[in-house]
């Protein structure tokens, strides 16, 4: 089906398959059509349709909260043709970066399986085709038995991959994470569609790093960390990351953190907030480099933040509560430009 | 068409924005200390709706969903932002704002100067 997106200065056109989202279908189509969450909660991807018929898929999804259904706006993440379209979209049509990279489908095989800790998983998918992304990026994913894609970003870095790797936070109510969950999954087929998002580090702008992670949030934040660490980008810049989990148990990644430390020990700060409970003894005792701290993540970052300034970029991750409470304090407190931020948010 | 009576001056506070609609049209009010501000409701870049994600502080105003800015006062766009705020006419009568409402003010969406 042929989809006509009309601007004053340009008419966009491409193909979308059936069943397929047409945000999707757009952007695979080399179209920078606005999306953040690209799963139905942000309302980011609106459209109203001037001509054709849609199924607007999930209909119940919050992204669509007060859309206008006399001007037949839609979700374009959530909705596909039905017949051939044209459609408004509410903003500017434009690349964010000249080396964005086209995203696509993949069907990926779970290859490694691994529980990091009682809620969290790491889990590999082996996609058939050799792919980019920039680090920061994410997939969505869709369990065959599951409706419904949800984002995750990348562990990894490696330009030129099969291989992606996924962290996930159990989720009873979830989809893909209860299906994930209930037992092991290797060499189980998972839809996928991606490189997407903007919260990106790119060595050559030069800045220092102030990181920002909350749980599983840290995903993209370690895949940046090891793209910096291949290109030894932090022999000459600092990086600073708070991690925030509820407790000690909950700690993982350890290994690759204290790795990162220990090669750039004068750059490289790592901290570790647990909200719930205390250090260990072994922990304080700070033999490992790592500095472990007691509270809320954003309480712990958010000073060491405001003494920053200079030439810093900022990256937030994390479930939406600790992304807002970061964003309203850095924004009305401290002198940080708003371009040295950079967070996608999904949950 | 013609001035509204859009709500008390005591509900909108200072830094703070408050939606309203008024003949069924959604307005955003502002407090810029010394007078009020009517806006169109959703940030011209996406139509966020500015009420729940306006930050004010100083008289600027910024959405935190892509971090455009604007000088409250005036509209004229800070930052990144692209496009200004659109005002309606606004004064004060009684202790209430009032809001002239001639025909609905709306970005267009359409333009693409890029």
């Amino acid at each position: 089906m042929l989809i006509e997106i009309k601007k004053k200065s340009q008419t966009y056109q491409f193909e979308a398959n059936a069943g397929e989202k047409l945000l999707y279908a757009g952007l695979r189509a080399g179209i920078p059509l606005p999306f953040e969450c690209a799963t139905g909660t942000c309302g980011s991807c609106k459209a109203r349709v001037t001509q054709g018929e849609v199924d607007e898929g999930w209909s119940e999804a919050p992204g669509k909260e007060r859309f206008k259904v006399v001007k037949r706006e839609i979700l374009m993440c959530q909705c596909s043709a039905q017949s051939d379209c044209s459609l408004t979209v509410p903003t500017k049509i434009v690349a964010f970066r000249d080396d964005d990279i086209n995203p696509d489908h993949h069907i990926g095989v779970i290859t490694q399986y691994e529980k990091l800790t009682e809620d969290v998983l790491r889990f590999n998918v082996e996609i058939p085709t050799s792919i980019s992304f920039h680090a920061g990026q994410f997939f969505v994913l869709q369990a065959p038995e599951v409706n419904g894609f949800r984002a995750y970003s990348m562990v990894n870095y490696s330009p030129g991959t099969n291989e992606l790797e996924f962290i996930i936070k159990q989720n009873p109510h979830g989809g893909l994470s209860k299906w994930i969950f209930d037992s092991d999954r290797t060499q189980e087929k998972l839809e996928l569609f991606g490189p997407l998002g903007h919260a990106t580090f790119h060595p050559d702008e030069s800045h220092d790093l102030f990181m920002i992670a909350g749980g599983s949030g840290i995903a993209g934040l370690m895949s940046i960390l090891e793209y910096g660490r291949q290109v030894n980008y932090f022999k000459n810049r600092k990086v600073s990351l708070f991690f925030g989990i509820r407790t000690p148990a909950d700690f993982f990644f350890a290994e690759r953190l204290r790795a990162v430390k220990a090669k750039f020990p004068d750059t490289v700060s790592i901290n570790i907030a647990f909200s719930n409970a205390p250090p260990t003894a072994e922990q304080l005792s700070g033999n490992d480099g790592l500095i472990y701290l007691q509270g809320m993540v954003h309480e712990h970052a958010l000073p060491a933040v405001l003494e920053g300034g200079g030439n810093v970029m900022h990256y937030l991750a994390g479930p939406a509560p600790m992304v807002d409470a970061l964003i309203r304090p850095l924004i009305l407190n401290s002198k940080i430009p708003v371009h040295r931020v950079r967070y996608d948010k999904f949950s | 068409m013609s001035w509204k009576a859009a709500c008390p001056v005591s509900d909108v506070k200072q830094d703070t924005l408050k939606e309203c609609t008024i003949d069924g049209i959604e307005i955003l009010l502002a407090n810029v200390g010394d007078g009020f501000r009517a806006y169109p409701p959703v940030c011209p870049h996406m139509e966020q709706y500015l009420e729940g994600s306006g930050i004010c502080a100083n008289n600027v105003m910024t959405c935190d969903r892509h971090l455009w800015q604007w000088d409250m006062k005036t509209g004229e766009p800070l930052g990144p932002a692209e496009k200004p705020l659109l005002i309606y006419q606004t004064k004060e009568v009684n202790g209430q704002i009032m809001v002239f409402l001639d025909e609905e003010l709306e970005y267009d969406f359409d333009d693409d100067d890029d």
